[in-house]
């Protein structure tokens, strides 16, 4: 195995002929899972040099940004926990402007340029607004990887157009990148890097090798040599090692785990007595047990006897608790203990004592609107949470869905979960693998599409549609697509058939969030819940829908029958001579 | 060699039926056409085997390596959708009903039917030199089956129908269990040796498999068999096919459904 992410820096900054150095800089180099999960950051910033208060602001934006950034969710992909935190840096720092003296004056604000290099697995971010400058060295030339916001007034003249603080929002370029071992990355504000040329650059590195911090010491003296007249600032880094392309960052993790036994009831496993089995499946194991600490009632799962062979579903097991300790919402599973020291592989969560929703369903074969409502709306909930998370359940069904006693329901199994900020970089990045019920699965799956926030409104959709009628929207046609073509073909059965007491709309409403195509169905999942409970104009057209709509086959065959009908009449008229 | 406790298998068994069942009629018919293909090939060299060492326990000995093969490939025979479909419509599984099963086993029948056709043709082709010359031994010898298995049937009237029919059950019984067997285990070893014992039993004892039939009689007729075309169908082809739907579902899935499934603890929480 690799050593994992490694990087040599190498960073100064001087004043300059000026009185303030009005830039900062900062890195972050983290070790063990930070490491792995957020990666390793560079930010830079300049203040304005005709605000005196500007290197307030840029040592707060390049603080704050390495602080926060840190924070965030896991969860996240490096560019949703980026812009986040930055947006939260110019919503600060533009307030600090209004507060202060300089809110008539847009030049003396706290305001200041920002760029910063994020290095995660094989990947590199880069996020940037104003004109400092990132570039990449090649042999012979540099790189420029930003775009200077800069209006040019005149040939001499010309200033910033966007930078961190200025206004109440801001649009922060970002951009992703496949590194390589070797590379070096250079960032420079304006007083550096106008002074400087590759050769320079080239000649600097020559002479240090290993030792960049001398390096950019040399560079920053020589600019300053050639006559900058601003604030100097520079930040080097060379990539020396990359994570394995195919290792997942939880191989690590699971090489150290035993696979567990096959657990008898009453036995004790781990600080827990098993009580019973709940389930035995070719994909898992689950058991009742309770904790012999707390007494508390907890569910296990170990992994089955099938698949142990199989490193993607070892992962995914190993993913189900972190996930589930990341998800504060009542409608979704909880991890079932506090995190502790664990010698074999499985899962422990919450005991939801209860029936799943495939059992409700069975119970109650023609349930009312409202009650069906109620169950949705819980579950739309659930799976919010997820969405906010940067993560997509993708295995919704009924046997994952639990109604406790109080009618409360839970999204359980969370084994299949894409969880973006894990999986950038990776193979595994954007979502296509079918891991759930085919029966549940958005048809883009199956075309070679991969799954948004759309393909879990359309899982939730047939949901609702079985709970209403007992069937399945499209029967398994979806099941069987192959090819992107074959989608126009796909047939919806009409609810109203399955349930002719429900109002249309509702046929309607359901019609749309099950379109083959994500980008036909309701924007956002609240929208569906929405309509189901307040279905606006568009859905109320009482069986307007006119034949060709409803009935295509039957449409054409009437046509077609009328024309022969037609034809005969005209040919009788012809043969009698009338 | 992993071995799988029978709740896993069983709920494995189920699986597999219900993906059957969501499949797309290209890959159902491509499937099931290559299994055809390879059991009849697997049969034409049992026959070889047998009439070339004059011992036919060496060819049934030898005769599970089609099916190995066809199953470690992940194709599907007729004999083992009888089985394996079924079961998700009885576990209520969505979308499975009897009309998508019929759908499957219509879809499965058509492929196994087109691979066995074409090795037949392709085998008779190897044993005449291109149709140039009379049968070989082993020629003769599918021709004597051919007749014997049909004509032979015939003349006893009611009673070889019936013997037929069970010949059928038997034959699936066995085969069936075969692909239960190869679902106990999660390496490709546990999985041949599983398969490996009922297939020989079927073979040995001659009873009367849907699939190796589709190329036994065929290519029977295409090398001189005294039989019909009609012969086969109803003296054969026909009573064969229900026996080892009869076969399949009531002593292989059925019977493991019921007792390893049905009476698993009640399934009420996270799975």
């Amino acid at each position: 195995m690799s050593a994992g992410l490694q990087v040599t820096l190498g960073q100064h900054s001087q004043a300059g002929r000026k009185p303030v150095n009005q830039d900062f800089h900062g890195a972050m180099v983290p070790h063990g899972p930070l490491l792995a999960s957020k990666g390793i950051a560079l930010a830079l910033a300049d203040g304005i040099s005709s605000s005196a208060v500007s290197q307030i602001a840029s040592a707060a934006a390049v603080r704050s940004f390495l602080d926060d950034y840190y924070c965030t969710s896991e969860a996240w992909s490096v560019r949703r926990a980026a812009q986040r935190v930055l947006e939260a840096g110019n919503s600060w720092l533009h307030a600090q402007t209004q507060r202060s003296p300089a809110r008539f004056d847009r030049d003396r604000g706290y305001v200041c340029t920002f760029s910063a290099l994020i290095l995660k697995g094989r990947e590199a971010h880069l996020l940037h607004v104003g004109d400092t400058r990132v570039y990449r060295l090649h042999a012979q030339a540099l790189e420029q990887l930003t775009e200077d916001h800069r209006v040019q007034v005149s040939s001499v003249e010309s200033y910033l157009g966007r930078a961190l603080g200025a206004g109440p929002t801001v649009e922060i370029d970002y951009r992703s990148w496949l590194t390589e071992v070797g590379e070096v990355y250079l960032l420079a504000t304006d007083g550096a890097y106008e002074a400087l040329d590759a050769a320079s650059v080239h000649a600097a590195l020559a002479r240090h090798g290993d030792d960049l911090e001398a390096a950019a010491a040399e560079l920053v003296a020589t600019a300053l040599e050639r006559g900058s007249q601003d604030n100097l600032t520079l930040q080097l880094v060379r990539i020396d090692a990359l994570p394995d392309a195919q290792a997942s960052q939880l191989q690590a993790r699971r090489e150290g785990l035993r696979l567990p036994p096959t657990l008898q009831p009453r036995s004790e496993f781990e600080g827990y007595r098993i009580v019973r089995e709940l389930q035995l499946s070719a994909r898992s194991h689950v058991y009742l047990a309770t904790d012999l600490a707390s007494g508390q009632a907890v569910v296990l799962k170990t992994p089955s006897v099938d698949l142990r062979d199989d490193p993607a579903y070892l992962d995914r097991f190993l993913l189900e608790e972190w996930i589930a300790r990341r998800i504060d919402s009542p409608h979704v599973v909880r991890a079932g203990t506090a995190e502790r020291q664990r010698e074999h592989l499985y899962v422990a969560l919450e005991y939801v004592d209860g029936q799943t929703l495939a059992q409700w369903m069975v119970d109650h074969p023609a349930p009312s609107l409202d009650q069906v409502r109620g169950i949705v709306e819980q579950v739309a909930r659930g799976l919010q949470t997820f969405h906010r998370k940067e993560m997509l359940h993708q295995d919704l069904r009924p046997e994952n869905l639990m109604l406790d006693r109080t009618g409360t329901v839970r999204i359980i199994d969370l084994a299949s979960t894409h969880v973006a900020g894990l999986t950038e970089g990776t193979a595994e990045a954007s979502p296509q693998a079918i891991l759930g019920s085919l029966q549940y699965t958005a048809p883009e799956y199956f075309v070679g599409g991969s799954g948004t926030v759309q393909s879990e409104l359309f899982s939730l959709a047939v949901i609702t549609y079985q709970m209403l009628s007992g069937q399945l929207p499209y029967g398994l046609q979806v099941t069987r697509l192959r090819t992107p073509d074959e989608l126009k073909r796909l047939r919806y059965i009409e609810l109203r058939s399955l349930r002719p007491d429900l109002p249309p709309w509702v046929d309607a409403v359901l019609r749309r969030a099950l379109q083959a195509q994500p980008g036909k169905r309701q924007e956002a999942l609240s929208e569906f819940v929405q309509d189901l409970r307040r279905p606006g104009p568009q859905y109320q057209r009482q069986g307007a829908s006119p034949l060709i709509e409803r009935q295509p086959l039957r449409f054409w065959q009437g046509l077609t029958l009328l024309l022969a009908l037609a034809v005969l009449v005209l040919l009788w008229l012809r043969v009698t001579g009338t | 060699m992993a071995y799988l406790a029978p709740a896993e298998f069983v709920t494995k068994m189920v699986d597999a039926g219900e993906s059957k069942l969501l499949m797309s009629t290209r890959d159902t018919l491509i499937r099931s056409y290559m299994a055809g293909a390879i059991l009849a090939l697997a049969a034409a060299f049992a026959v070889t085997v047998s009439v070339n060492t004059g011992n036919p326990l060496i060819g049934a000995l030898l005769f599970p390596v089609g099916f190995c093969m066809l199953y470690l490939m992940g194709f599907d025979l007729l004999t083992g959708v009888f089985t394996l479909t079924p079961l998700a419509v009885f576990d209520r599984r969505p979308g499975a009903t009897w009309s998508g099963v019929l759908r499957n086993w219509s879809l499965v029948f058509l492929g196994n039917f087109a691979g066995a056709l074409t090795v037949a043709l392709f085998m008779a082709i190897i044993f005449t030199f291109g149709f140039t010359e009379a049968p070989n031994a082993v020629g003769q010898k599918i021709g004597a089956i051919g007749e014997g298995r049909t004509v032979g049937y015939a003349a006893h009237g009611a009673a070889g129908m019936l013997t037929l029919f069970v010949r059928g059950v038997m034959c699936n019984w066995m085969v069936s269990t075969g692909v239960v067997a190869a679902m106990m285990s999660s390496t490709v070893s546990g999985k041949v040796i599983g398969m490996w014992m009922p297939i020989l039993v079927f073979f040995y004892m001659g009873f009367e498999h849907s699939i190796v039939n589709m190329f036994l009689f065929p290519s029977g007729l295409m090398l001189g068999g005294d039989f019909t075309i009609m012969d086969y169908l109803i003296w054969n082809e026909i009573p064969t096919v229900i026996g080892n739907l009869v076969g399949g579902l009531t002593f292989v899935g059925a019977t493991l459904y019921s007792t390893h499934y049905k009476t698993a603890p009640k399934r009420v929480s996270v799975r």
